[in-house]
């Protein structure tokens, strides 16, 4: 596994997790991006990935989790040209998938405990057998209680807890690609330190996983 | 401009209606059947006091303007009491109290759901907002709108066989005796499935305007509940039409009959 600290050799012989061209986009491992903007990430990685403008993220995100494709843009994720995939290949490759939205991506009118088991109980719902063992352990190993914070809701946590929320609903879904925004916004500064953990967690449990900060500045 | 509009939204309707009935099955999935008790226990168990009270007070209030301005003997009370309000104003009443406040609070907050970006959440975790949110609210208030007609029809007709007694010159056990030989089974499953479409359209047409908000800013959110009660009272009101022409044959003031 390599992290943001160790460089990634452009070119290694390590299948892709993502490589896109089209969008205005900046790798804090400058031999990963091209010229001409094209990144390429390969898998088992933990990088940051800087893309300064709203538009181009969103258009980024959209290509990625969205089932309508996008023409202009190429997109190959885990391995796959995402435009030429068919619309059954396009939904199972996004089950590969997960995104940490910075405010944690919650739903409001549900309680941390209600949000992190959505979608494996939509999903996976005969997993959800002794699943809160699971989740208590999750959250301590994230640095968070589990006894105060599964009964809050949304609006009740602080944005680390919701950042911690977010990601043990991730983890419980196993991704091979996880994409995390704007990781600091809301954090002070000890805080953002916490961001390894959340790298380390999702690393022990999914050796071969890759882990891509989207940040609107690389540094820090 | 207002007819592509209003064509769009039927279609919008339409599609959401034909998405709940296809996907019935997920309400058997954790998180979408504790939705479902909480959309029955909003819409029906919390409501029941308010609504109830509400119900039967029209209900009586309207009987006794009938059997006064009419002035009725014990036979035509117990009809009024049948067709007007076990037919009638009972499934109408309870549907528009629903909207007024299930189907204000489904647009709402649905609408607030896409302009803060959760569906986009919803999508993202690749749960679909049409199984998540649509299809136990549409189940939900079906069930609840019909359990609701119920109470009020029995508080109404109940209710109103004892202010009739007061007021026309008949003893309550006669006017029951008389209500029970006119009613019928057909008037209780007619009451119940006209309930239980009004639900239904109420649900799918608030559940539509708030998943399509006119907008992405906070003002989208007050005009897509506005959308959805106006749009639900005139579906409604037509459902009530088609009803009334199919149980007593006449439309539009005697220029269309029923031949069944």
């Amino acid at each position: 596994m390599n992290t943001a600290n160790q460089p990634v050799v452009a070119g290694a012989r390590l299948p892709q997790a993502l490589e896109t061209s089209g969008v205005g986009l900046a790798c804090e491992l400058p031999a990963d991006s091209g010229s001409d903007g094209r990144i390429w990430i390969p898998t088992g990685v933990s990088l940051r990935i800087r893309i300064a403008n709203p538009a181009h993220r969103a258009r980024l995100l959209a290509a990625i989790f969205d089932i309508e494709p996008d023409p202009d843009l190429r997109l190959v994720l885990l391995g796959a040209e995402v435009n030429a995939l068919s619309v059954e290949e396009r939904t199972a490759l996004r089950a590969r998938l997960a995104f940490l939205a910075s405010a944690g991506g919650l739903l409001s009118n549900l309680d941390a405990w209600e949000n992190i088991i959505l979608p494996l109980g939509c999903h996976h719902p005969e997993r959800l057998q002794g699943i809160a063992v699971e989740v208590r352990a999750l959250i301590t190993e994230l640095g968070a209680a589990p006894e105060l914070l599964l009964a809050k809701l949304p609006e009740e946590m602080t944005p680390l807890e919701r950042k911690i929320t977010g990601f043990v609903r991730i983890l419980l879904e196993a991704p091979d690609l996880v994409l995390v925004e704007n990781f600091a916004a809301g954090l002070d500064s000890a805080e953002r330190t916490r961001l390894s953990y959340f790298a380390n967690t999702y690393h022990a449990r999914h050796p071969g996983g890759t882990f891509v900060q989207l940040e609107d500045v690389l540094g820090g | 401009m207002a007819m592509i509009r209003a064509y769009r939204d039927l279609e919008g309707c339409m599609q959401l209606l034909g998405h709940v009935l296809r996907r019935l099955a997920v309400l058997k999935l954790p998180p979408i059947a504790e939705q479902l008790t909480r959309q029955i226990y909003f819409t029906g168990a919390s409501a029941t006091a308010g609504f109830v009270t509400r119900g039967a007070f029209i209900g009586t209030l309207i009987i006794v303007y009938v059997i006064e301005v009419l002035e009725a003997d014990a036979a035509l009370a117990v009809k009024i009491l049948l067709w007007v309000v076990l037919r009638e104003i009972g499934p109408l009443l309870a549907a528009l109290l629903v909207l007024q406040r299930s189907g204000t609070a489904i647009a709402t907050e649905l609408a607030l759901m896409q302009v803060t970006g959760e569906i986009t959440s919803l999508r993202r975790m690749r749960v679909d907002p049409g199984d998540f949110l649509v299809v136990p609210r549409v189940v939900g208030m079906a069930v609840s709108t019909a359990v609701l007609t119920f109470y009020v029809q029995v508080i109404a007709v109940g209710g109103g066989m004892l202010l009739s007694a007061l007021v026309v010159n008949a003893t309550f056990d006669e006017l029951a005796d008389s209500f029970f030989l006119l009613a019928s089974p057909m008037d209780i499953v007619y009451s119940l499935l006209k309930s239980l479409l009004f639900g239904v359209s109420i649900a799918v047409i608030s559940c539509y305007h708030g998943l399509h908000p006119p907008g992405i800013s906070i003002n989208a959110i007050p005009k897509a509940a506005i959308s959805a009660v106006t749009q639900s009272i005139l579906v409604v009101m037509l459902l009530n039409v088609v009803f009334a022409y199919l149980m007593f044959g006449v439309l539009l003031f005697g220029l269309v009959t029923a031949k069944l």
